[in-house]
């Protein structure tokens, strides 16, 4: 009797041990490849945009593809700040600056992909001038494999969580030709 | 065996693999992150680096003479090193250290390049005194020769050197038949003269003298011309002044101050092209060019290592009237040839300066210069462009071999087509207008009587010295010369671009509706590029000829 049950318990504790550690670790080595990706994609977009001071629907395919290709979903936020340099334009000053200069006013993901995308499918592409910033961050919003298994062991689900995330930006460097 | 040993023995065995898979992942991120860390303070130190050259040049009226222009470079060079040690000071490295590990700085401007990297002083016994700063066979720091774009060319009578521009003014040094021929101009295509040189037509649109031009210097708004890079203005007692260190200085041998340099630029092109048909220049080939030893040179290759240009067996001026492609359009055979020129030349140059330095460094690292990428250098051959290479310093698993690429295209260097804006001279009420970019559809629905073309440096600020005698004191003052606010819906932020604008600005403007926008846009671009210093021009002999 004590020896059926020490055995079910042993074959329980093989099955997890020699199935689920090993998935486990591997999908955690595969989130963190896709991680890499992610990095790298968002880097050189980001950095694309800032050294020639243009968003193009091409580029922006482009990045989509390299990250979705990881094998998640993932939801990429864009924020583009705009310098409004009208404010700090006056005859003569002393100050090289003022308080009240340097306005900036944002445009966000959808603005950007309206003005990206028109809706007859064309595809355009945005100029920002020298001064602007740029920036965009990605996260994951499936639950990865082995977000599911951590899910399973020890709960820490919840909206926000996400395993694979990038976020790079900063200044453009180039006004946009054209 | 049972079967919990079976499980034990595979925990053995994975437990230690899935371990150093794991730290070795790790480390390959934290590699990965430090590269994209070093890769954006390097791109910050180069945008540095190029603003305060831009700074320097816009606010310099000496910029285009070359010992001005290599002082505002060395100044650049200075920027870069501070704030690419201020970066990574954290990382515990400062200016002198991070030295070592930058083999070369290029700054590709209007018609050559510096590269700025460490050479072998070479000093003379006869040459040197006592006391000398410096000495013979020294390691130093600093700006090589300036190297023109430029290529020679060898056929049955011709064997000349041709050096080419970011735009499409080239100059010809060498022998024809024996005799020597020398001569520079733009390369324009559908230009008419008539009427003794009074009538000039640009693709069917009469160019004009100009109303004179205006803008502020300081709180004072004067007429002015610009001759070879100098702008000249107008005193309210008629005489005529130059800015010189932000201080007027009298130019007596300027007599008027007619505006017709964009009528100049479109006639001086039209007898270039003559003088080129004349001395046989249009029957060079593609395959007429050789280098220095008078080989003939290979065909050029991208990152793979496939063919993107071939020295083929075609004419490079092509001068087609009334055809698409005219040679000043940016797909014309001439163009694509005058960037292989100028990619060829970079790339070799930069190959040797980084390769030698491996002499000058004590660090173990081989250097060598990374394959570019073809829209990188598509940035490099179209605009005045900063390059940087940072090489060798160590980040966990691997080396670093980064390069920033920074273009500019706001500066006096050179006068794109993009670098055009149209003006509103005043709005309604007398107020300064806005000034917009030629695509913006604003332009194509009014009449644009009141407007005209500006190059988009002097939208710049900039500062001129206040002395104030009593405190003996010197104040910087900032102004803007074009008083002109930049349009919310085409410059602050490009909301109203006319969708016919592709990437052929020509083309654009050969569209029905537009005449009025072609000739602002024509008239400006001919006389801001007349108006930039060229080497092969004497400026006191031009300014005689204004009236």
């Amino acid at each position: 009797m004590g020896d059926t049950l020490v055995t079910i318990v042993a074959i329980v504790l093989a099955a997890i041990l020699m199935f689920v550690f090993p998935v486990m670790t591997m999908s955690d080595r595969t989130d963190e490849m896709s991680q890499l990706s992610v990095e790298t994609a968002t880097t050189e977009f980001v950095d694309t945009v800032r050294t020639t001071g243009k968003l193009t629907a091409d580029n922006y395919d482009r990045f989509v593809q390299v990250i979705n290709s990881t094998g998640n979903t993932y939801d990429i936020e864009m924020e583009a700040k705009i310098l409004d340099e009208n404010p700090g334009k006056k005859t003569t000053q002393v100050q090289a600056d003022k308080i009240g200069e340097n306005v900036y006013y944002s445009k966000y993901t959808s603005q950007l992909l309206d003005e990206l995308y028109t809706e007859d499918g064309d595809k355009k592409s945005i100029s920002f001038k020298e001064g602007d910033y740029f920036s965009a961050s990605v996260k994951n919003t499936n639950t990865t494999l082995s977000q599911q298994f951590k899910n399973f062991f020890y709960t820490v689900t919840g909206n926000d969580t996400y395993t694979v995330s990038a976020q790079h930006g900063g200044l453009i460097t180039a006004n946009g030709a054209k | 065996m049972k079967i919990q040993y079976l499980a034990v023995i595979f925990i053995i065995i994975i437990l230690p693999i899935s371990l150093i898979l794991d730290s070795y992942v790790k480390s390959q991120i934290e590699t990965l992150d430090l590269q994209i860390l070093y890769d954006s303070k390097l791109n910050d130190a180069t945008y540095d680096a190029i603003k305060a050259f831009q700074l320097n040049t816009v606010n310099s009226s000496t910029s285009d003479l070359v010992n001005s222009k290599m002082r505002d470079i060395e100044a650049s060079v200075n920027t870069f090193f501070t704030t690419i040690a201020s970066n990574f000071n954290m990382a515990g490295y400062n200016s002198d250290v991070l030295k070592n590990y930058v083999p070369a700085l290029v700054y590709t401007l209007y018609d050559g390049y510096y590269i700025y990297s460490p050479y072998t002083n070479i000093l003379n016994d006869t040459e040197v005194s006592s006391g000398s700063e410096y000495q013979d066979g020294e390691k130093r720091y600093g700006l090589k020769p300036y190297i023109y774009y430029s290529c020679r060319y060898k056929n049955a009578n011709l064997d000349v050197v041709i050096n080419y521009s970011l735009d499409n003014y080239i100059s010809i040094q060498g022998t024809r038949n024996g005799i020597g021929i020398s001569k520079a101009g733009y390369l324009i295509d559908n230009v008419e003269v008539s009427d003794n040189g009074n009538t000039v037509k640009y693709r069917g649109i009469n160019i004009e003298e100009e109303s004179p031009l205006e803008e502020y210097v300081g709180q004072t708004k004067y007429p002015y011309i610009k001759i070879n890079g100098v702008k000249y203005y107008q005193d309210t007692d008629g005489s005529w002044f130059s800015l010189l260190n932000g201080e007027k200085s009298k130019q007596d041998t300027l007599q008027g101050g007619s505006n017709d340099a964009a009528k100049r630029y479109y006639k001086e092109a039209y007898e270039f092209r003559q003088w080129l048909t004349n001395n046989g220049i249009l029957e060079l080939k593609e395959s007429d060019a050789v280098d220095e030893n008078g080989n003939k040179l290979n065909n050029l290759v991208d990152e793979n290592g496939d063919a993107i240009y071939q020295f083929s067996n075609q004419n490079i001026f092509t001068y087609q009237e009334n055809n698409v492609t005219s040679i000043e359009e940016p797909t014309s055979r001439f163009n694509q040839h005058r960037l292989a020129i100028i990619r060829r030349s970079i790339e070799r140059n930069l190959s040797i300066a980084i390769a030698n330095y491996n002499r000058y460094t004590n660090i173990t690292t081989n250097f060598q210069m990374p394959r570019l990428k073809e829209e990188e250098w598509d940035s490099i051959l179209n605009n005045v462009c900063m390059i940087s290479f940072l090489q060798g310093l160590s980040i966990g698993g691997k080396v670093y071999n980064g390069y920033a690429i920074i273009p500019n295209n706001v500066n006096e260097e050179v006068v794109t087509e993009d670098s055009i804006y149209i003006a509103e001279r005043n709005d309604a009420l007398g107020n300064p207008g806005s000034y917009y970019k030629v695509g913006d559809k604003t332009l194509n629905t009014q009449d644009l009587n009141n407007y005209i073309g500006v190059f988009n440096v002097d939208f710049q600020r900039k500062s001129i010295p206040n002395v104030n005698q009593d405190a003996g004191t010197t104040q910087w003052m900032y102004y803007y010369p074009k008083p002109q606010l930049g349009s919310y819906t085409s410059i602050v932020n490009e909301t109203n671009k006319d969708e016919r604008l592709g990437d052929n600005i020509y083309q654009y403007l050969e569209q029905p509706g537009l005449e009025q926008l072609a000739k602002l846009y024509y008239t400006a671009l001919g006389r801001e590029r007349y108006g930039m210093y060229k080497l092969e021009r004497n400026a006191d002999e031009l300014k005689q000829t204004y009236m």
